[in-house]
């Protein structure tokens, strides 16, 4: 089968100008589409919609299934993708029609189609489009992670006789989480893994006598976690859980930073690295004043950046662990949100509240703070922490 | 329908394949477009098999990269063959050549072991190349993936940068066991394969197992219908449907009773809970469910299902 084949045998009956006018429409059309489905958070670029018409003209535009499927396949690439752009679809592109009459073939005749063009015509048009509505509706949309129903035990559940069991497990998540190893590796004289590759080289030297093995090992991933713990009132319930994540993933790796914050900040590194995790909650709690008190997220955010903000660069992860209940000012935390955005590799939001049913971030804080949060998570029990291990990648 | 969607379903259809028009259309624009199809849904719903009967029906060869933890770019792509250039070495002991002209000979295509990626873009022919379970691999190597399907070329140090004669066609899976990166989704056309419907596991199947009986057929692909519904640890997938038709051929079984099912239950689940589950909770239920559809008579649809499967969950 000949990929090349597939476009003979389109140029066939009705005019070239018609056609012109037509095909014209249709992408126009498509860009209005792509514009849409970018709005609605899908990374939709002018790669993708140069794409779309390519697909466009490689199957029978007459055909609404067709082209529902066509621009699906390019133009979702995941399966939440593809919820949104079904429900943009049919918006855009007229109501859905029923299932029986859906096969309704061109009746016009084919098209003649002179892509080229026509896709030219539609990247300028994209760029015009891109540079007006810079300010508007091009703002970065939140990478948002798909939540799992609820069908877990949730934090606030757990009976004290589990509590032991829970903290062995979460000291095992940590540890996995922080100690995922690059599969990069690098030369090494103690290293694990034999470099033939090297050692073959270095024989010739010595008449193809292997005297020496060289070795290799993996890199382990240097990226740094920040973790900044909500310890409010409204985050009673979790923060005592959270707690010990914190405290067991900062003991399974060096490069942790913690920070809780209420009304204020406090660095708390310190005070977990104490051997034994009853002396180093006691030790957080006799340093936090506040301890579940109201919540300035903003402030909190503000003062981290201006006191620790030496502790980001390119290959920090952030991580807020909060509710986003915030009775401080908004400008502030926005301010402060879009500073750690720019200023750390990824900023990672873990909510507990995010998998109750039902649950949207309309709280005014959590609402001002979303478009700078690169992930947006649950973080209510062990399941979801376990998860945390995919995002810790620096990469945006 | 687009001739050449309707022609690949058809082709498709010739390997065993019931390809539905989703299925058919993403086929066809991942060849049309030459952009690689990004196949994902739980397992056992058919991923991989898109990538072997594509093969076959372009009549091309199949090279499968199956990922995992580590995998990585020495075994997906190239590595040296070190006894050969071992042996080399000392074959030619005795030569007058230089230590740099050695160096050079051994570091040569000669000893150049192709790993499926450099295999897959140095055919003469262009073949299916099946990255299988790509959210197993580590995020470097998908990284290190997306460089290769960007450019189809590759750079060996040794040798310098060989470019793809022929462009594979590029099928991926993945069972969203970790989010794929979004550079990587951009590359790909997407497609979604979910469990089957009624009608369409039916006709998998007899296509698959022709001599099954046609009733016993219907009652077996409405019980998968139904048995879906339920919240298992694994969900069985067409492949278990398929075993499950077979094991019941082999057992002489025309239609599905209590004893039948319960005797067969571990070709249906692999997770013990699963099957006890289903044994204790669900059985008379979904045999109920079964015997509902045949009381109100055929044809049997999706449709009628779904209402007999809800009557059933409502009853809990």
């Amino acid at each position: 089968m000949d990929p090349g084949a597939y476009r003979a045998g389109r140029a066939a009956a009705g005019g070239p100008a018609v056609a012109h006018a037509r095909w014209a429409n249709l992408a126009a059309n498509v860009v209005g589409f792509c514009r849409l489905l970018r709005a609605r958070g899908l990374a939709v670029g002018p790669q993708e919609a140069a794409d779309a018409l390519r697909a466009l003209v490689s199957v029978d535009v007459g055909d609404r299934r067709e082209v529902y499927l066509a621009l699906r396949a390019v133009l979702a690439s995941g399966q939440d993708a593809q919820q949104i752009f079904d429900e943009a679809f049919w918006q855009y592109w007229g109501p859905r029609p029923e299932p029986d009459l859906l096969p309704a073939p061109a009746q016009e005749g084919t098209l003649v189609l002179d892509a080229r063009q026509a896709l030219d015509r539609v990247l300028l048009e994209w760029q015009d489009a891109t540079e007006a509505e810079d300010d508007g509706e091009g703002e970065r949309l939140p990478a948002y992670s798909p939540v799992e129903a609820l069908t877990r035990k949730d934090f606030s559940t757990f009976t004290p006789d589990e509590l032991n069991e829970m903290a062995r497990i979460v000291a095992a998540i940590a540890r996995r989480v922080a100690t995922r190893l690059s599969r990069r590796t690098r030369r090494s004289a103690r290293g694990h893994l034999v470099d033939l590759r090297r050692t073959m080289r270095h024989s010739l030297r010595r008449g193809g006598e292997i005297l020496e093995i060289l070795r290799r090992e993996r890199k382990v991933q240097k990226s740094r976690i920040v973790l900044l713990c909500d310890v409010s009132g409204s985050m009673d319930l979790y923060s005592r859980f959270l707690i010990q994540f914190v405290y067991a993933l900062q003991h399974a790796t060096g490069r942790v930073e913690t920070f809780v914050f209420s009304t204020s900040l406090s660095r708390i590194t310190g005070q977990l690295a104490h051997e034994d995790l009853r002396a180093a909650l006691d030790a957080v709690a006799r340093q936090v004043p506040d301890w579940s008190g109201g919540t300035k997220i903003g402030r909190s955010l503000r003062d981290f950046l201006d006191h620790y903000g030496a502790l980001l660069d390119r290959r920090t992860v952030v991580i807020i662990i909060s509710d986003g209940w915030d009775t401080g000012d908004v400008d502030v935390l926005e301010a402060a949100m879009d500073e750690l955005h720019r200023r750390a590799a990824k900023v990672i939001w873990l909510n507990p509240l995010l998998a109750s049913p039902g649950y949207e971030p309309i709280c005014q804080g959590m609402r001002v703070a979303l478009p700078y949060v690169d992930v947006f998570a649950p973080a209510h029990n062990l399941e979801s922490l376990r998860r945390l291990e995919r995002y810790l990648g620096t990469r945006r | 329908m687009h001739s050449e969607i309707k022609r690949i379903q058809e082709l498709l259809a010739g390997q065993g394949y019931v390809a539905d028009r989703a299925i058919a259309t993403s086929v066809y624009l991942s060849i049309a477009l030459r952009k690689p199809l990004l196949i994902e849904g739980a397992a056992g719903v058919g991923k991989t098999e898109v990538a072997k009967v594509m093969a076959r029906s372009l009549g091309t060869d199949l090279i499968r990269l199956q990922c995992y933890e580590g995998l990585d770019a020495t075994t997906a792509l190239y590595e040296w063959n070190y006894q050969r250039q071992l042996l080399h070495i000392r074959l030619s002991e005795n030569s007058d050549r230089t230590i740099e002209e050695r160096e050079a000979e051994i570091f040569s295509e000669p000893f150049l072991l192709k790993r499926p990626l450099l295999d897959a873009i140095t055919r003469d022919v262009a073949p299916v190349l099946l990255v299988d379970e790509i959210d197993r691999a580590d995020i470097e190597f998908e990284a290190f993936l997306l460089e290769v399907l960007s450019d189809f070329q590759v750079t060996i140090p040794e040798i310098g940068t060989i470019r793809a004669s022929a462009t594979p066609y590029v099928v991926l899976t993945s069972n969203r066991t970790r989010e794929l990166g979004d550079a990587l989704r951009r590359r790909c056309l997407y497609l979604w394969i979910d469990y089957p419907s009624f009608e369409k596991e039916l006709e998998i199947v007899r296509r698959k197992v022709p001599d099954v009986d046609t009733r016993l057929a219907e009652q077996i692909a409405a019980f998968m219908q139904l048995v879906r519904r339920v919240k298992l640890e694994k969900t069985p997938g067409v492949a278990e449907t398929l075993d499950w038709t077979a094991a019941l051929l082999a057992l002489h079984r025309e239609h599905l009773d209590r004893d039948t099912v319960e005797e067969t239950l571990g070709v249906l689940f692999k997770h013990q809970d699963d099957a006890a589950l289903i044994r204790t909770q669900w059985l008379d239920r979904l045999l109920d469910g079964v015997a509902t559809l045949e009381r109100d008579g055929r044809p049997w649809t999706q449709e009628r299902i779904a209402q007999v499967a809800q009557r059933l969950e409502a009853r809990r």
